[in-house]
C-alpha cells in the first residue's frame, strides 16, 4: 500500500525555486559580499584574506578620480553611439534586405558571419587590418592616394574604434529586426495597401510602431554591451593615450590588475552595478507603467 | 557497507594519495616561463642539472608552466595564498618587490659575480638583497640602416641639409656623425632627415619609428633618453626627482619627432610589434627596439628589406653618458617551498659558470661577463654585445624593482602618452607624474 503525500503550494513552490536560490547565493551572492567588503577596505593581493574595513575611502578616490569620470563619459559615448549605429543600420538592412532574403536565404548566413568572432580577435584582425605597414587598407590608400589616414591616432581611434564595434554587431541588431519584420501580419500590410497607404506611411505608421519593443530591446541590449567594452578596445588601443580609449571595464582592470588599487577598483565596480541597477530599474518601472496603460 | 570494505577503500585511497603527493614533495619544482627560448633553455639546464650524480633522487627538478597571459598576476596571487605547487619561482627585475614579501632572499654559488657582473646581478635585488639568478636579460639596441647612413656621410649636399634640419628643428647646426657617436640630438636631427613630411628628398618616409602606446614596456625603451641627461625616478633620499630638466628633454624630444611626423601617425598605438613591422618595410632609418627584436630585424630571411643593412649599437649618449634600460628574468626561492634545501642547491647551481654555458647554448638570453661569453662567442654572437653593453650602459632606475615599479610604469604610460597626443601640457604630465610617483613609493 502507498501513501500519497501532498504538499503545500507555498512548500512545492520552495522546493522548486531551491537549485536557483542556491545558485544564485552561491555565484552571484557570496562574490557581491566579498566585493562589497573589498569596497569599504584597504586590501591588496597580500590581505586578500585579511581585508582592514577603512570606511568609504575607495568611493572617494573613485569619486575624485578624473580617469574614472573620462571613463565613464567614454563608456556612455561609446555605448550610445554604438547602439544607435547599429540599430539604424540593422533596421535598415532588415527592410530593405527582406525581400531577397526571403529568397536567398544563405544570405543570412554571410550576414550572421561577423557574430561568429571573438570580439578579441576582432580587435588583433583590426590592429592589423590598419596597420600602415602591414594592413591593406592603409597599403591601398598610399597606393591610391599618396597618404593615409592615421585610424588609430588621438584624434580618429574613438571613431574607429566605434566602427570597428558597429561592423561586427550590426548583424546581431539585424536579425532581431529581421524576425520582428517577418513577424508583422501580412494581411495587415495588405489591408494598408488597398487603402491606399504609400510605402513610407505603411512603413511609418504600421511596421515601426509594431517593431517598436524589438527596437527598445535591441537598443538596450546593444548600449548595455556597447557600455561595458572591453576586449576589441582593449586589443587595439589598450586605454589610450592618457587614458583617452579606457572605458569603464578598462578602468576597473587596470585598477585591479596594473596598479593592484584592489579596493578602487571594487569600488568602482560597485558603483558601475548600482547606476546600472538604477537604470534597469527605471526602465522596467516605465515598461510595467506602460504596460498597465495599454490594459 | 561492512567495516572490512571500508577499511580496504581507506587502504586505497592512502596509498593512491600517498602515490600522487610523494613526488610533489620529493623533487624541486620550477615554475618558468612558458613558451620561447626561455623554456628551452631551463629544460636543457634542469636536464643538465638533473644528470648530475651527487644531485639525489630527492632533489632532482620537476618544471611547471602556466600559460603567459596573466602570469604575473597569477604568480602573485598563488605566492599571496602561500602555495606549496613550486619551490622556485620565475621573477622579472620590475615585480621584484611585489614578490618579495613571499619570497626569500637566496646564496648565489661563488661564481656568479665573475659570470654575470655586479651590474647584471642587480637586476635580481631588492633593499640590498639578492632574490634571485639572472638568466635572461633585456635591453635595448639602437638599430640603424648602415646603408642610409654611409649614404648621408658620403653626400656633401645631403650633408647640408642635414645641418639645414637641424638648425630649423633642434636651434643648431649639427653634421652627420658615426651612429656610434650619436647624442640624442644626432639621432633626432637624422630621424628629421629621414623623414619625408620633413625631407620630401628622404629615401624612407619616416626617420625613426617610436612605440608611444600607453603601455608600461613602451616606458623602459623612453627612460634611456632622460636617464642620458641625469634623470632618475628618485633621488638617495628617495625624493621622486621625475620633474627635472632631463624627463623634460625627452618628453619635448620625442613630441617634436611625432609633431614633426618623424614617426608614423598611429605610433601612439605601436608597441613591439608594430614598430618591427614599421622598421622591417624598409621606410624608417633608425629606432630603439628590445635586443629581442635582433634576431627578426638583421635576418635576411625574416626582414628582406633591411636585414643585411640593419646594424644594432647601443642607444645614443647624452651629457652623462650612455645608457640602455636592463631588465631581467631570472628564478628566486618561494618563501613556503616544499624542499627548500634542493631549491636552494638548484638556484645555487644556477648562478654558476656552467649552468650558465648550458642556457647561453640552448637559446638562453644570459648577460655574461667578457671572460665567460667568449666561451659561447662562436654559437651566439649577439650574447657578446648583450653582455657587454649590459655591463657598460645598463641601469636599473632608483626604485625600479620597487613592489609599485609596474604601477609607475602604468602611471607614467598614462600621464606621458597624454602630453604627447596633445591632450594635457608638459607641466601638467610632470607634475601628475611625480604626484602619482610619490605616492606609489612611499
Amino acid at each position: 500500500m502507498t501513501t500519497k503525500t501532498h504538499r503545500s503550494p507555498a512548500s512545492e513552490f520552495r522546493l522548486l525555486t531551491m537549485p536557483l536560490v542556491v545558485f544564485l547565493l552561491v555565484f552571484l551572492g557570496f562574490p557581491a559580499i566579498v566585493n562589497l567588503v573589498y569596497s569599504v577596505s584597504s586590501v591588496s593581493f597580500e590581505t586578500l584574506r585579511s581585508p582592514e574595513i577603512t570606511g568609504f575611502s575607495n568611493f572617494v578616490a573613485v569619486w575624485n578620480d578624473g580617469a574614472f569620470w573620462q571613463a565613464s563619459w567614454f563608456s556612455f559615448r561609446f555605448g550610445l553611439l554604438t547602439a544607435l549605429l547599429e540599430c539604424g543600420l540593422g533596421l535598415f538592412l532588415a527592410i530593405f534586405l527582406a525581400p531577397l532574403i526571403e529568397r536567398r536565404s544563405w544570405l543570412m548566413a554571410i550576414l550572421m558571419l561577423p557574430l561568429m568572432v571573438a570580439p578579441a580577435l576582432v580587435g588583433l584582425m583590426y590592429r592589423l587590418v590598419l596597420h600602415e605597414f602591414a594592413g591593406p587598407v592603409p597599403y591601398y590608400l598610399w597606393t591610391w592616394f599618396g597618404a593615409s589616414l592615421s585610424f588609430l591616432g588621438p584624434g580618429s581611434a574613438f571613431w574607429t574604434l566605434v566602427t570597428v564595434e558597429t561592423l561586427q554587431w550590426t548583424p546581431f541588431a539585424f536579425l532581431l529586426f529581421y524576425m520582428a519584420y517577418q513577424a508583422i501580419p501580412r494581411e495587415i500590410i495588405e489591408a494598408s495597401a488597398m487603402d491606399g497607404a504609400r510605402y513610407r506611411h505603411r512603413l511609418w505608421y504600421i511596421e515601426l510602431p509594431l517593431m517598436a519593443p524589438t527596437i527598445v530591446v535591441a537598443l538596450l541590449i546593444r548600449f548595455i554591451d556597447g557600455f561595458r567594452v572591453f576586449d576589441n578596445v582593449y586589443v587595439l588601443t589598450g586605454s589610450g593615450p592618457g587614458g583617452s580609449t579606457a572605458s569603464l571595464s578598462i578602468y576597473i582592470y587596470e585598477a585591479f590588475f596594473k596598479q593592484g588599487a584592489i579596493g578602487k577598483a571594487v569600488a568602482a565596480s560597485v558603483v558601475l552595478f548600482i547606476a546600472s541597477f538604477v537604470v534597469l530599474y527605471g526602465l522596467n518601472t516605465i515598461a510595467a507603467r506602460r504596460k498597465g496603460a495599454a490594459r | 557497507m561492512t567495516f572490512a570494505r571500508m577499511k580496504k577503500g581507506g587502504l586505497i585511497a592512502a596509498a593512491i594519495a600517498t602515490l600522487l603527493a610523494g613526488p610533489a614533495f620529493a623533487k624541486v619544482t620550477v615554475l618558468g616561463w612558458p613558451g620561447g627560448p626561455e623554456e628551452a633553455a631551463l629544460r636543457a639546464a634542469a636536464d643538465t642539472y638533473n644528470a648530475k650524480p651527487d644531485v639525489s633522487d630527492d632533489n632532482k627538478v620537476e618544471l611547471l608552466f602556466f600559460n603567459r597571459d596573466g602570469f604575473w598576476d597569477k604568480l602573485q596571487a598563488d605566492l599571496a595564498a602561500g602555495s606549496t605547487a613550486f619551490d622556485v619561482n620565475l621573477l622579472a627585475t620590475y615585480s621584484i618587490g611585489r614578490y618579495a614579501p613571499f619570497m626569500e632572499p637566496v646564496e648565489l654559488s661563488g661564481e656568479a659575480k665573475v659570470v654575470y657582473g655586479d651590474q647584471v646581478l642587480t637586476t635580481m635585488q631588492y633593499e640590498g638583497k639578492q632574490f634571485g639568478v639572472p638568466t635572461d636579460l633585456s635591453l635595448h639596441f639602437m638599430y640603424y640602416r648602415k646603408d642610409l647612413i654611409d649614404a648621408l656621410l658620403n653626400d656633401d649636399g645631403a650633408k647640408a641639409k642635414y645641418a639645414e634640419i637641424a638648425e630649423k628643428h633642434l636651434g643648431k647646426k649639427l653634421e652627420p656623425k658615426n651612429p656610434d657617436e650619436w647624442t640624442w640630438d644626432d639621432y633626432a636631427a637624422t630621424a628629421l632627415y629621414f623623414t619625408q613630411a620633413v625631407n620630401p628628398d628622404s629615401p624612407t618616409r619616416y626617420g625613426t619609428v617610436l612605440q608611444l602606446k600607453n603601455l608600461l614596456f613602451n616606458m623602459m625603451v623612453f627612460q634611456s633618453l632622460p636617464r642620458a641627461y641625469g634623470g632618475n625616478w628618485m633621488d638617495e633620499a628617495g625624493k621622486v626627482t621625475v620633474d627635472s630638466e632631463a624627463y623634460r628633454k625627452g618628453l619635448e624630444t620625442y613630441k617634436m619627432l611625432y609633431d614633426a611626423g618623424a614617426t608614423p601617425r598611429d605610433s601612439l598605438s605601436y608597441e613591439f610589434a608594430e614598430a618591427n613591422a614599421a622598421y622591417a618595410s624598409g621606410q624608417v632609418a633608425a629606432m630603439m627596439q628590445w635586443n629581442a627584436a635582433a634576431s627578426e630585424l638583421m635576418s635576411k630571411d625574416k626582414s628582406p628589406t633591411v636585414g643585411e643593412v640593419t646594424e644594432a649599437i647601443a642607444p645614443p649618449a647624452g651629457p652623462e653618458g650612455r645608457f640602455t634600460h636592463i631588465h631581467g628574468l631570472g628564478f628566486g626561492l618561494n618563501k613556503n617551498a616544499a624542499n627548500k634545501e634542493g631549491a636552494k642547491a638548484f638556484i645555487s647551481w644556477l648562478s654558476s659558470k656552467e649552468a650558465a654555458l648550458v642556457y647561453a647554448r640552448n637559446s638562453g638570453a644570459p648577460a655574461l661577463t667578457p671572460e665567460v661569453v667568449k666561451d659561447v662567442a662562436a654559437e651566439r654572437p649577439d650574447l657578446v654585445k648583450l653582455g657587454e653593453f649590459a655591463g657598460k650602459y645598463g641601469y636599473v632606475m632608483n626604485g625600479g624593482t620597487s613592489a609599485k615599479a609596474l604601477s609607475v610604469y602604468e602611471l607614467q604610460a598614462k600621464e606621458f602618452t597624454g602630453y604627447w597626443s596633445g591632450q594635457q601640457s608638459l607641466d601638467d604630465a610632470l607634475k601628475n607624474t611625480e604626484k602619482g610617483m610619490a605616492e606609489l613609493l612611499k
